[in-house]
């Protein structure tokens, strides 16, 4: 059933791709794109659909638990919608173990997306040698920005790896200022460990810990040392950091009150609604000791099973729409992420994203988000033994040690 | 009695008995067996015995939200009852512009705790809250980051949702004593009996309806604490401030970890049970006709 | 507080003694405790986020507006449409309006039919209500979805008023139940004497006599039904989804810019149909209602 499924969407395919779309392919979209920046970037992917002749119909719930949730309910409940958003990663993995996902073997084979996408990316979106979503764009999770007024006023110069990282933390400190903007919830505070754990880990290790699950690597010296930097970040945090959203933190480096902080470049969506340009008020670096190890994470479009055959056309259409050249160049300059297809032109990014895709085109400076490594339950469970080391100040290395390769061996 | 009557009884009754049945039995049941799953994102029928329950029991986080729980229903229920009923007892005293003075204390029931967690949380931020204003004012050793302080975290939540649900308690209160009979307050004033001993010992044990009505309401609120927990402090720092209810959740949606989330919630079921069935029973049981729940 | 304060009754006394004077000292007390969240909510509903940015957040702003309110309700951005929470507010009537009618209406008669008749089974039928009303609801949106679809209802205002009557069964009951049971029996058994059935006492005898808690009842439902979020996502369709969907695509974001100002005048905007519910409620708080009937 699987293959003649897929042998009928590829002759599909042929037909839609040579004749001219009709204006009837409608695609109800469920997303979790909310803010002003990210709705003008789906009004990217809005207006290309509609001048590929189809209509976007859009479901927009804020928080991407809440709309994979809603996603995920209609689909079950008999009533799916023709495209939903997940991370790249393994957070449909369960939808296609219970065939309710179709396959989009056809586009992919049709715009080659071997030779044209990361190649991680592409495996992501395969399960047993079906794809079964279409990555849009790309984002790096383990930058650094930097207020250049701020190291400026306490005479400091941009930190280029994670050696002269403390000591310009030192400085910054004895200016009075907040060398480190942190905001203390859980994500972030993986997100933080995932930055000390690529950047001084490098590939290998990272994948190690998150795909392989290597307890014998995490009980070796090496990753010890890490586990050390990382809670030697905390002493450079303020107090009111527990809890604080990642746009307050932000916001102190914004206001020059703060040196630094680790985020990935959706905080260049802040910046630019303060009104700032970067390379001019703030900086952005990725601090690598081992070669570049840049972190790449995503978004993807799923499309579930329908009944419905004209809905499979506007399915058919949107997927080819959203890896269009131009598409991809005008998304990710409203979206401040990076185009996931290799082959476009990206001079006209900002200068983080042009520093970006260098890295991204070369397989040996990037790392797989965890999210592509890791099913979501483990990604939790690592979640919460992380977030107790970095608060609790009695817990001890040896201890986070164990914990965490207690959990790794576990079933998840 | 009737037989009509008793008939136009079970009638009245289908409604809830179908809902009973089918929503909260099938769902409850539906939970329990998929508790014994390996069930990920999606449900999935792979039997697994008690594994998530051991996974449950030896998961510190799950043992961290079931202390704090305990905290802060203790704390959340006294002091919103004794709030709630002392503004009640206050505005019962044809003070002037009660039907303002009730908005001011209903009104934070109206909002939904996303928000109103946020500014909760910058107030009791030491970097922009209450402390950095008494610093400014001049007080300069005030200290108040009970927020970000693992083992004080759990009060600021109380702090928040007694303000949020004291409002409610008032109101529930209020009803009650506007059914008291206005005899019974001349008569306590012809006997002299002093105020504070009215109300203790004639008016709350008049009131016990409404206490029992209070009292199970607050206590849904503090097993159902999920938004505020999360606007204000997202469970932390780090898991201290961590309850079940967002742990169901998390694990829910958010972890695709359905069998480890039925599995909390289940747990939570048998105590409530474990709890209420006893009570129950003991009410039946009581010579008398009628009685509160 | 001496005994000459006592009666609640009658009109307030003109002159302050001591122990008024207390009294309405703790009440601003208190009154400052609970409005203090509400003045940094307006306040940053008020100032422009550079402002916002610098933290200082109980001060007044330096040059107020409403632009962020103009916002919030008619052009913020909630997905690929920027129309402000405005979209939602008539689904939001259309879903509350009868939700909270039904649930009320199931919930006091089952609460009347629990508290007097107390046909067999009837602690049992209670105790699951009960039960059921301590565990995190979202446990149950995955079965009732299934059982949903089956039925047909999924993605109507019919299936998310069934859904509200669900949720809202235990505690509609509790406090009709507590609220009859608390009434004399003299007044149950002297109806039963002169012949009158069950509805009948329902309708002439005791939902008079319910009119405080038939107000705490729709303070509850109305909160409760018009804040609800996660039922109203799942359940009641696209084509009805309410208010509160857009009022958390305004809140809530996990990548995106936050705009504080914005997202308080949201809150503060939805907040206003519950509260005129709360303060129109008000002057049913009437005082001897249920006194007079009982005596009568």
């Amino acid at each position: 059933m699987f293959t003649r499924r897929s042998a009928g969407l590829a002759v599909a395919a042929m037909f839609v791709l040579a004749a001219p779309a009709s204006a009837e392919e409608r695609a109800e979209v469920i997303h979790w794109w909310t803010s002003g920046g990210e709705s003008a970037a789906v009004k990217v992917f809005a207006d290309q659909f509609r001048a590929a002749g189809g209509t976007w119909v859009d479901t927009a719930i804020a928080g991407g638990a809440n709309a994979r949730t809603a996603a995920i309910n209609r689909t079950v409940g008999g009533d799916p919608p023709t495209a939903m958003q997940f991370n790249t990663g393994k957070q449909f993995d369960d939808l296609v173990e219970n065939e309710l996902l179709a396959d989009v073997d056809a586009q992919a084979a049709a715009q080659n997306w071997k030779a044209i996408l990361p190649a991680s990316f592409v495996q992501a979106v395969t399960r047993n040698g079906h794809v079964y979503a279409v990555p849009v764009n790309i984002h790096g999770q383990n930058w650094l920005f930097y207020s250049n007024d701020a190291l400026h006023r306490a005479d400091v110069q941009p930190p280029t790896s994670w050696e002269d990282l403390f000591p310009a933390l030192d400085k910054l400190k004895s200016a009075g200022l907040i060398p480190l903007a942190f905001s203390g919830q859980k994500n972030w505070e993986r997100n933080l460990f995932n930055n000390v754990m690529a950047g001084r880990g490098g590939h290998d290790l990272f994948v190690a810990f998150w795909g392989k699950r290597d307890v014998a690597m995490v009980k070796g010296p090496e990753f010890r040392s890490i586990v050390e930097t990382y809670k030697r970040l905390h002493d450079y945090v303020d107090p009111g950091s527990p809890g604080r959203n990642w746009n307050d933190a932000t916001s102190l480096v914004i206001q020059g009150k703060a040196g630094m902080q680790f985020m990935g470049d959706w905080a260049k969506g802040e910046f630019t609604a303060a009104g700032m340009t970067p390379g001019k008020e703030y900086g952005c670096t990725v601090l690598s000791d081992h070669g570049m190890a840049y972190v790449m994470g995503g978004d993807v479009f799923a499309f579930p099973r329908l009944k419905d055959t004209s809905q499979t056309k506007a399915q058919q259409l949107l997927a080819r729409v959203l890896l269009e050249p131009k598409t991809q160049i005008e998304f990710a300059q409203k979206k401040g992420s990076i185009p996931v297809r290799l082959d476009v032109d990206t001079s006209s990014l900002d200068t983080c994203a042009r520093k970006a895709s260098g890295w991204v085109a070369d397989a040996k400076a990037q790392v797989p988000a965890n999210e592509l490594l890791s099913p979501p339950a483990l990604t939790g469970a690592i979640e919460d033994i992380i977030s107790q080391y970095w608060n609790d100040p009695t817990m001890t290395t040896d201890t986070f040690i164990t914990k965490v390769a207690n959990t790794l061996s576990q079933q998840f | 009695m009737r037989i009509g009557s008793r008939l136009a009884a079970h009638i009245a009754l289908a409604p809830a008995l179908l809902i009973a049945l089918v929503a909260y039995c099938g769902a409850m049941s539906w939970t329990i067996w998929i508790s014994f799953t390996n069930s990920r994102m999606l449900p999935s029928s792979v039997f697994v015995g008690l594994r998530q329950y051991s996974s449950l029991v030896a998961n510190e986080r799950w043992q961290v939200s079931v202390t704090n729980i305990a905290i802060f229903g203790l704390l959340f229920i006294s002091l919103a009852l004794m709030l709630g009923f002392l503004l009640a007892a206050l505005i019962d005293q044809r003070v002037r512009g009660e039907n303002l003075l009730r908005s001011v204390f209903l009104y934070p029931f109206s909002m939904s705790f996303i928000v109103t967690g946020l500014a909760w949380r910058w107030l009791l931020d030491p970097t922009f809250g209450i402390e950095k204003v008494m610093r400014d004012l001049g007080l300069a050793g005030f200290h108040f980051d009970w927020i970000v302080r693992p083992e004080r975290a759990i009060y600021t939540l109380v702090a928040a949702a007694v303000w949020h649900a004291a409002g409610l308690v008032m109101a529930i209160m209020l009803a009650g004593l506007r059914g008291v009979d206005p005899e019974l307050w001349k008569a306590t004033r012809v006997d002299g009996i002093p105020t504070w001993r009215v109300y203790l010992f004639i008016i709350v044990p008049l009131l016990r309806g409404s206490f029992a009505t209070a009292i199970i309401l607050l206590a849904t609120s503090v097993a159902r604490l999920y938004d505020l927990s999360v606007a204000m402090t997202n469970g932390g720092p780090g898991i201290a401030s961590e309850v079940p209810a967002k742990f169901v959740m998390d694990h829910l949606f958010d972890r695709g970890n359905v069998g480890l989330a039925t599995a909390a919630a289940t747990t939570m079921l048998i105590t409530v049970v474990a709890v209420i069935a006893p009570l129950l029973y003991w009410q039946q049981s009581r010579p008398g006709a009628r009685r509160t729940a | 507080m001496s005994g000459t304060t006592l009666i609640p009754r009658g009109r307030p006394p003109g002159k302050l003694s001591p122990a008024r004077m207390g009294l309405y000292a703790f009440l601003a007390i208190c009154a400052l405790f609970f409005l203090t969240p509400l003045y940094v909510m307006l306040v940053t509903s008020l100032k422009a986020m550079p402002e916002i940015r610098q933290g200082y957040i109980l001060a007044w702003p330096s040059a107020p507006s409403l632009a962020a309110w103009g916002k919030a309700w008619f052009s913020a951005c909630t997905g690929l449409s920027c129309n402000g929470i405005r979209v939602g507010f008539v689904n939001s009537l259309r879903i509350m309006v009868p939700s909270v009618i039904v649930s009320i209406t199931v919930g006091a008669i089952t609460g009347y039919a629990l508290s007097f008749w107390r046909p067999r089974g009837a602690v049992v039928l209670f105790g699951v209500l009960i039960a059921v009303a301590f565990i995190p609801y979202q446990v149950f949106i995955y079965p009732l979805v299934r059982i949903f679809s089956h039925l047909g209802l999924n993605n109507s205002v019919p299936g998310i008023v069934l859904i509200h009557t669900i949720f809202g069964l235990p505690t509609m009951t509790l406090i009709f139940r507590n609220h009859f049971a608390a009434l004399p029996e003299e007044l149950f058994k002297a109806a039963r004497v002169d012949g009158a059935g069950f509805w009948r006492i329902f309708g002439a005898i005791m939902l008079p006599m319910a009119l405080p808690i038939i107000v705490v009842a729709v303070i509850l439902q109305v909160t409760g039904i018009w804040n609800d979020f996660i039922f109203g996502l799942v359940f009641a369709g696209r084509a009805n989804l309410p208010m509160t969907v857009q009022l958390n695509n305004i809140v809530n974001s996990t990548q995106g810019e936050r705009e504080y100002n914005v997202e308080m005048a949201a809150t503060l905007l939805t907040a206003t149909v519950p509260l005129v519910v709360y303060f129109v409620s008000g002057r049913w708080f009437v005082r001897g209602i249920a006194a007079g009937a009982v005596k009568g």
